[in-house]
């Protein structure tokens, strides 16, 4: 069930198995039946650690999802809060306890704090009086959970929001901790490389951190040879771009939650016999997506344009080995023949899916809007008229087209032409303000503090100089048969993605003059091994480097990566990790404010 | 400069109240547009409130986009181009609102005219 996370580079499950060593150890320290109350929003990580069969193994007999009011009656001994640590969240539990009481047969109660206890909560459930009343108080350290078998997030929505917004480092902490558990599992990192602002943080934190612990040095062969940290305000471009792989474009269209989406019903509708019509699902389909489906493994990274080609070489392939039971003669034949069926089954049902979902994706891609939309993303992205108000953007304001559109392409334009003329943002706030409601005042407001809406100060616009010295537009990019990390995006080599290439081969040093253009500093640290360590490399072994984007990162991107560690002559393999998987309209939703909505 | 995070919840006359004390903080703030804004959502939300009165549409809160879509749907012509010239509404944005709002409600003789 979660083979797909061994079979990489860097053997994840090792880092699975330890969270879920943890939790079982917490489940036994309160003896006897229990239920969960979940903080709604962790099920969906919690899923990717434990199912439900494990904790059900550890005598959890009921799950329920925190709300105010009364918790439902469960015959059991324990009762066990899993929660992040908010205070809004500590008022409920305590509203929920202080209900309780009265009724029958006292129960024990225990808090889990997911990813750290907090002073704070606990002090707010003191003020509530209801501190005295749990048993057990711990915290269960959740930092890196592993998506793929090169893949880590933390899934913390609003880490980006924290950092460059509201200047709030806690998650910074976090990844720091989290990486700490990391080399702790899989050894001490020596190099470390990093951009922006809180990368430095976090190297700092490492750092220190490392020292603290001196002594206790690990003494496990590294298996990351280098760490590389980026600030995701140094690349605040890549996740505004429409995604064009594959996955990307899933995830654009229906949205990826925890390696799963959901996708309307109607195209999977069971064709059968005798009851067609009678029962359509209504409930969305929701279908996991990750490399332990063999086909999805192999197109998920594609470019778009290049899945069908793939989808019906799969289908000729299958279709040719099911016809290959005509010419099985003997029985050892059709023996060997009906022993591979079930894998065939699976192949066929796989291909059916994701030939579904292509077509979803293809009626979306084929529209006019979605060409128009792109063509004006290209033309800023090449840097074409992106000084002036834009008439497309103009006309979709006018038809009142999903605000986070526009703001992406607004955005989109100001960060391309390094600031708008106070003239143009002026009249793009204007008409966002009248058209949307006044309300949006605030979000404009936040995303001009991250730096996505600017007014132009100097007059210099060093955007084009980037773009060229870096290549990031790459006129013939060849999406069927990629030769550059630009195909994920039909042209535009991600900025994040290449200063990744670059540090690997040549290295920083020759681009010095750019890294000064983007915002934050770049640094280089290097961590001692205990003497003995020294991974002595075999010829032709591949270097492997763990990069961990800050605030993010869009499908594309990891599929550029993978990408780039698939390449014959590049001589690294990257693991990726990042505090959330993001897109361009999840992103911008983490950074807008409404009132109406917290009410 | 954070009373904005406040305004929201109120409503009605405490509303305006707040908003202006808003205002007062963003031009201390020496953030025009913000100061500029906030003065015309107060504005319309006046506006909003005397069609009310007067005319039983419910309007408030809404967007001056959606006002005015919605005084056209129901033949308020009148209102709506005040709104478009007080408001001083780029041209195109109101021709596609017209086009949309008479089309929708298949006024075919208002459009004509137009």
């Amino acid at each position: 069930m979660a083979a797909h996370l061994s079979y990489g580079r860097v053997n994840l499950n090792i880092l699975r198995e330890a969270a879920r060593k943890d939790l079982r150890e917490f489940l036994d320290k309160c003896a006897g039946s229990k239920a969960i109350v979940w903080d709604e929003y962790l099920t969906g990580p919690f899923g990717l650690i434990a199912q439900y069969s494990l904790l059900k193994e550890h005598e959890v007999e009921k799950m329920f999802t925190l709300k105010s009011g009364r918790l439902p009656p469960a015959d059991v001994k324990n009762i066990i809060f899993f929660v992040r640590p908010r205070l809004e969240l500590m008022d409920i539990i305590a509203e929920n306890i202080l209900s309780e009481d009265k009724l029958q047969t006292p129960r024990e109660f225990n808090i889990l704090f997911v990813p750290r206890r907090s002073m704070l909560c606990e002090q707010r459930l003191k003020e509530q009086g209801v501190l005295g009343s749990f048993t057990n108080i711990d915290e269960y350290i959740l930092d890196l959970i592993p998506y793929d078998g090169d893949l880590l997030s933390m899934e913390s929505e609003s880490a980006f929001r924290e950092c460059y917004l509201e200047n709030d480092q806690t998650s910074l902490y976090h990844t720091a901790k989290g990486l700490m558990t990391l080399q702790a599992l899989y050894g001490t990192i020596p190099q470390i490389f990093g951009k922006g602002e809180c990368a430095r943080h976090v190297a700092n934190m490492m750092l220190r951190m490392k020292r603290e612990f001196a002594g206790s040095q690990t003494q496990i062969l590294p298996v990351f040879d280098t760490l590389l940290l980026l600030d995701r305000n140094v690349d605040l471009l890549t996740p505004l771009a429409t995604q064009l792989t594959y996955e990307g474009l899933i995830d654009e269209i229906y949205g990826i939650t925890n390696g799963y989406v959901k996708l309307p019903p109607e195209k999977f509708a069971q064709k059968k016999q005798g009851e067609g019509g009678k029962d359509l699902p209504t409930e969305p389909k929701k279908m996991p997506l990750n490399s332990a489906e063999e086909l999805y493994a192999e197109i998920r990274d594609k470019n778009f344009n290049a899945v069908g080609a793939a989808l019906s070489k799969k289908a000729k392939i299958i279709s040719a080995a099911f016809e290959e039971r005509h010419n099985a003669k003997t029985v050892g034949e059709i023996k060997q023949f009906v022993s591979q069926l079930p894998h065939m089954q699976a192949a066929r049902t796989s291909l059916a899916n994701h030939t579904s979902i292509a077509e979803l994706i293809k009626d979306i891609t084929t529209s006019e809007a979605f060409f128009d939309n792109l063509t004006v993303e290209q033309e800023f992205m090449t840097g074409v008229d992106t000084d002036k108000v834009n008439t497309y953007i103009e006309d979709c304001i006018a038809q009142k087209d999903p605000l986070l559109k526009i703001l992406r392409l607004v955005c989109m334009q100001s960060v391309c032409n390094n600031g708008l003329k106070q003239k143009v943002l002026d009249f793009y706030k204007r008409e966002i303000l009248q058209t949307y409601g006044y309300e949006h005042l605030l979000t404009l407001n936040n995303l001009e503090k991250v730096g996505l809406l600017k007014s132009q100060i100097t007059t210099r616009n060093n955007y084009p100089t980037i773009r060229k010295t870096l290549k990031l537009w790459m006129e013939d990019a060849n999406e069927q048969n990629p030769n550059d990390i630009s195909y994920v995006y039909s042209g535009y080599a991600p900025l994040s993605v290449r200063l990744t290439q670059l540090l690997a081969r040549p290295g920083w040093r020759s681009i010095e003059e750019v890294l000064k253009l983007l915002p934050g500093p770049h640094f280089e640290e290097r961590q001692q091994l205990p003497p003995g360590l020294h991974k002595k490399r075999q010829q032709g072994e591949n270097r492997t480097t763990l990069v961990f984007f800050l605030g993010g990162v869009t499908y594309a991107e990891i599929a550029a990566l993978r990408f780039l560690s698939q390449m014959e002559d590049s001589g690294t393999e990257y693991i990726i990790a990042t505090t959330k998987l993001i897109n361009g309209t999840s992103w911008v939703k983490s950074l807008m404010d409404r009132p109406d909505q917290q009410v | 400069f954070y009373v904005k995070a406040s305004y929201k919840e109120k409503r009605l006359e405490a509303r305006l109240s707040l908003l202006q004390s808003a205002v007062d903080e963003y031009s201390k703030a020496k953030n025009e547009f913000a100061a500029k804004a906030t003065e015309e959502e107060m504005r319309l939300l006046r506006f909003q409130r005397r069609l009310e009165e007067d005319k039983g549409e419910h309007l408030m809160g809404m967007s001056l986009q959606d006002s005015m879509q919605i005084l056209l749907s129901v033949g308020l012509h009148k209102q709506a181009e005040q709104l478009y010239k007080d408001f001083r509404v780029p041209d195109k944005r109101y021709w596609w609102l017209k086009l949309t709002a008479l089309a929708d409600k298949e006024d075919w003789e208002e459009l004509e005219k137009f």
